[in-house]
């Protein structure tokens, strides 16, 4: 079976009363193992809150998602806390660390619990990943000594540490400048092409345009959706054209 | 604008506007009780001594009285208004009863007198020289507290029985630590009682200069004046009249200091929390070019409102409760006279803790000179709010497991926030634990020693014994041939001389004999041994102006004894001025005698009083526990009741202060909270952490409070204790229940605080958090 995620007829809304609002209405989506799956849409289109509530970090007024086959619905507290820690890995718009760590505590964090007798392996693996994406030398750094680019390739370390399934990114590049988000976007091809999943939620044209499918949201729902070939490595602009082209069609 | 910021902020933040004026509520209500508790009591003690007109010097006297003799020796003092004799006929208890119950285990030594003529007055209740008439009798009024008499019992003595007029404030005598209670009767009534018990006499004088009274209490020593028995003063009964209730305004002074302490510790967290949350906004103003002042405007009038609110309250509620802590001043001294004085003082004591609480916000909020305005708009905190222990690492203590670790690092890295709840545990384990102490050490047996009373079983004065040498001498030869008896031992005292520095006489009371048998607790040095010791008691020590290893010269038949000062001790019998010595004189008055005896089964004691009560009726037989019960009981119940009322008041203050810390702290949280949900951390997982970092506060100041406790409570409660007469002592500790209990149900405390506290942790929402 290749589906890794599946949300069926999803509806989210927030507020009550009067002031209730609906986010998503209804949205079927699936995503595939090792897929690579971008969402664009206007602000307060509801991407975000999908993504949210596709990795269980928010739950769902109606609908169905099931994880690995598993209804996540039905999970207790501690299952889905299990699944988002050993499955899954979150990267954020701003770096979503822990004030009081250094770079290093923060990345070995999510392994460190319930696994603290393999300091040794995590370490290891810890130091490697940090190679990886340029930020060894960050180690023994209170967070407040990096930079918001060395930061957020500090998350997207601990969000690898336990080989998830999928990388949950939340408008990664969005306080990024446009060098910090070409070094980004190719370190998110490259655990792509690895093979882990990716669900990136973006308003970036040129960033969406890595994935091998785009979704595009409007007013909670899914508008439309492109399928691109796999990324080669090398930035093609065909690719972010075919991108605005079918943005200008759905007309967002 | 402020009373909108105010009135938003008060709202958003409900638990802590009440936590914190709840706390300044406290504060006000006991420094304001305290401080008209204060006024009353002095006032009552100055109205009571002055209607009584209480004499200024007064010495006890046992035998013939030369009248004249003392009239020329008045005349001729300068220093002397007047003078007064007064009888006391001290009667066997045993054959006193009022209302058909004897009085034959009381330690007291109750006697008849009549109103007297020049000063010295028993007064009635309304403040008023009783004036009693035939086959009525006036009963200290101790006694009606005790609820052992009421108005129309009974007084019987011999055959003569006296209708209870009414009950008497005596201005030397109403203290339970005064060792003589006075009944009055009428001129007419008190004739009919010549020889039923043994005379004392009080030669009482008033004089024109008080601040004279050291000068003339050694004119009167080296007149060689009556001065068979122990001499007092007007301080010495001031103290007296003031000291149960002055221990009272001493405890509410004490308790309340604590309260306001943890009141500004509450303010100071929850301050620090909120500049943490504000952090960034405050760079926003102060980049905008917003003055410290202005900023700091805005938390102080929140402050200042809750202040002020808890302020009126505690002042409010303090016309509710002070009615019954006055309440024992105004049945043995009367009113105090100074209604206005003591609201005032009642209202300055608010004024003090509404500016404290104002004072220390502006004095907390002094950091924002401070904040970096670059910093505050990076990172939205401050480096230095996180900067500590850095080497803390979880790389490198792992092995903890990831929640006792993060619980662990968080107090670390954020210590001047915890600091503040540390110091509100140990505040609080020190109020749990020094009370206990107290309590388990004054009414331990071992006590006595500190108060001049050594460890035995039964004491047996012989006072009023025409043969003071024969009745001693039988008693002795009784002890020594009766089995049950463990060992015993004859101590007599006897009158001398002592030379002061400036080479006049000062008399004072030397008890003699062995004082090995029955040792005392020394507060320094160590009891006299041979010919040439004498031990003082802590009173007569800086009377004299003696230390340990000191030289002093005793007279005694116009012979000079130098005497090395071998150890102080404390006292509480005889007005708490006597010595004690080991060598032999036969040429010095003997003025009493005292046999101490310890039982081969203490469980014998009361029995054994009884029974030598009834065989030496020339004597006054008491069993120590007995003693220590009447003389200390109502002190050492008190104790008790307040050792167990402030266990109750710490565990309070420790559930009330850790749920506001915990419930700020996880508000605070938020955010870190979502992250670390999103990153896998159960809800479970993260109210552990929490409980990690409580425990490791609560234990580290239990531990603190707990050491505080033994070294600077045992020094604070050796103050009060002090004012027993007890000038050195340790606390002798009950380990379970003041190391394994107490800190046990404060931990106990502290955990449901944090289970209460963390309950929101499940309501944090990862999105609301971290969704852009």
């Amino acid at each position: 079976m290749h589906r890794l995620i599946v949300g069926e007829n999803i509806v989210k809304s927030y507020g009550a009363g009067d002031e209730r609002r609906q986010v998503l209405d209804g949205v079927s989506v699936a995503i595939d193992r090792g897929e690579f799956v971008s969402v664009m849409g206007p602000s307060g289109s509801g991407k975000s809150t999908l993504l949210f509530c596709l990795s269980g970090m928010d739950g769902v007024d109606g609908g169905k998602i099931t994880f690995e086959g598993k209804d996540i619905s039905a999970l207790q507290d501690n299952e889905l806390a299990d699944m988002r820690r050993m499955k899954m890995g979150m990267i954020f718009q701003q770096p979503t660390l822990l004030k009081h760590l250094n770079v290093l505590d923060n990345i070995i964090l999510p392994s460190m619990k319930g696994n603290s007798k393999n300091t040794a392996a995590i370490m290891s693996k810890a130091r490697s990943l940090m190679n990886r994406t340029g930020i060894a030398e960050l180690e023994s750094r209170e967070i407040t000594q990096a930079s918001g680019g060395q930061l957020q390739r500090a998350g997207i370390c601990r969000a690898l540490m336990n080989d998830p399934s999928i990388i949950f990114a939340d408008e990664p590049t969005g306080a990024l400048n446009s060098k910090a988000t070409q070094e980004m976007m190719n370190l998110l091809s490259e655990i792509h092409a690895s093979g882990t999943a990716i669900m990136l939620v973006t308003h970036d044209a040129h960033v969406a345009a890595r994935a091998e499918r785009v979704l595009f949201m409007r007013d909670g729902a899914i508008a439309g959706e492109l399928t691109l070939p796999a990324f080669s490595g090398v930035d093609d602009p065909t690719r972010l054209s075919k991108v605005t082209e079918k943005m200008r069609e759905i007309g967002i | 604008m402020y009373i909108k910021i105010i009135r938003n902020e008060l709202t958003k933040n409900k638990l802590i506007t009440l936590t914190i004026t709840v706390f300044v509520a406290a504060a006000a209500l006991l420094v304001s009780l305290a401080a008209v508790v204060a006024i009353h009591l002095f006032g009552a003690v100055d109205t009571l001594m002055t209607q009584a007109k209480t004499p200024h010097f007064l010495q006890m006297h046992s035998g013939t009285v030369d009248r004249t003799r003392l009239d020329s020796f008045a005349a001729e003092n300068s220093l002397v208004e007047q003078l007064q004799v007064v009888e006391f006929l001290n009667v066997d208890n045993a054959r006193l009863f009022i209302g058909g119950r004897s009085l034959a285990g009381n330690v007291q030594d109750n006697g008849f007198t009549v109103q007297n003529e020049h000063f010295d007055y028993l007064l009635d209740l309304d403040g008023k020289a009783i004036d009693v008439a035939d086959g009525e009798i006036y009963v200290p009024i101790t006694y009606w507290k005790e609820g052992l008499a009421n108005i129309g019992d009974h007084v019987t003595f011999n055959d003569q029985a006296w209708t209870v007029a009414g009950f008497l404030r005596d201005s030397q005598m109403n203290s339970l630590l005064a060792s003589s209670k006075r009944f009055l009767i009428s001129r007419n009534d008190y004739a009919t009682l010549t020889g039923a018990g043994s005379m004392e006499y009080l030669i009482e004088f008033r004089l024109k200069d008080t601040s004279m009274l050291g000068a003339f209490a050694t004119s009167y020593a080296s007149a060689g004046l009556e001065a068979n028995g122990p001499t007092l003063t007007y301080p010495l009964f001031r103290m007296l009249n003031a000291m149960a209730d002055g221990m009272v305004v001493g405890v509410l002074l004490l308790v309340s200091m604590l309260v306001v302490a943890i009141a500004l510790m509450c303010i100071r967290f929850a301050l620090i929390a909120k500049i943490e949350e504000d952090y960034r906004e405050l760079g926003v103003m102060k980049a905008i070019g917003l003055r410290v002042s202005d900023m700091k405007r805005i938390y102080v009038v929140q402050y200042a409102a809750m202040a002020a609110v808890g302020s009126g309250v505690g002042w409010g509620l303090s016309f509710v409760f002070k009615g019954s802590l006055l309440e024992n001043i105004r049945l043995y001294m009367g009113e105090s006279g100074q209604p206005f004085l003591a609201w005032l003082c009642g209202v300055l004591g608010v004024l003090l803790v509404y500016m404290a609480v104002v004072l220390y916000v502006g004095g907390v909020l002094r950091r924002f000179r401070s904040l970096s305005v670059a910093e505050a708009l990076r990172f939205g905190h401050s480096q230095q709010a996180f900067a500590g222990a850095r080497l803390f690492s979880l790389s490198r203590f792992g092995k903890l497991g990831a929640n006792l670790f993060l619980g662990i690092k968080d107090v670390l890295a954020r210590k001047r926030l915890y600091v503040t709840m540390l110091v509100v545990l140990i505040l609080a384990s020190f109020i749990a634990i020094v009370p206990q102490n107290v309590y388990s050490t004054i009414s331990s047996k071992s006590f006595s020693t500190y108060l001049g009373v050594g460890e035995y079983d039964l004491r047996i004065d012989i006072q009023r014994a025409s043969d003071l040498i024969g009745t001693a001498a039988e008693i002795a030869e009784t002890m020594k041939n009766d089995p049950s008896v463990a060992r015993y031992a004859v101590l007599t005292t006897k009158a001398f001389t002592a030379r002061t520095e400036d080479g006049t006489g000062e008399r004072i009371l030397v008890e003699l004999g062995d004082h090995s048998m029955f040792p005392l607790h020394y507060s320094k040095g160590s009891a006299p041994v041979g010919e040439r010791e004498i031990a003082l008691s802590a009173l007569n020590a800086e009377a004299l102006g003696k230390q340990v290893g000191d030289a002093l010269v005793l007279t005694t038949s116009g012979k000079d004894r130098t005497l090395t000062v071998s150890g102080i001790y404390s006292d509480v019998t005889n007005g708490g001025k006597t010595a004690k010595a080991a060598f032999v004189d036969e040429a010095a008055a003997r003025v009493w005698a005292v046999v101490y005896v310890k039982l081969a089964q203490p469980s014998l004691a009361a029995a054994k009083a009884a029974e030598y009560g009834s065989r030496f009726g020339q004597a006054k037989v008491s069993d120590v526990e007995h003693y220590i019960v009447q003389t200390f009981g109502s002190t050492i119940h008190a104790a008790g009741l307040a050792a167990n009322a402030a266990l109750a008041v710490a565990l309070l203050i420790t559930l009330l202060v850790a749920l506001l810390f915990i419930r700020l702290l996880v508000a605070k949280d938020r955010y870190s909270i979502a992250v670390m949900k999103a990153i896998g951390f159960t809800h479970l997982d993260i109210r552990l952490q929490y409980a990690v970092r409580s425990a490791f506060v609560v234990l580290i100041g239990i531990l603190i409070g707990t050491m505080l406790a033994g070294t600077l409570g045992e020094k604070l409660a050796g103050l009060v204790i002090a004012q027993l007469g007890a000038s050195a002592f340790h606390f002798e500790t009950q380990p379970l229940s003041a190391y394994v209990l107490s800190p046990l149900m404060m931990l106990g405390s502290v955990m449901v605080a944090t289970l209460i506290g963390t309950s929101s942790v499940r309501s944090i929402k990862i999105g609301e958090h971290i969704k852009e």
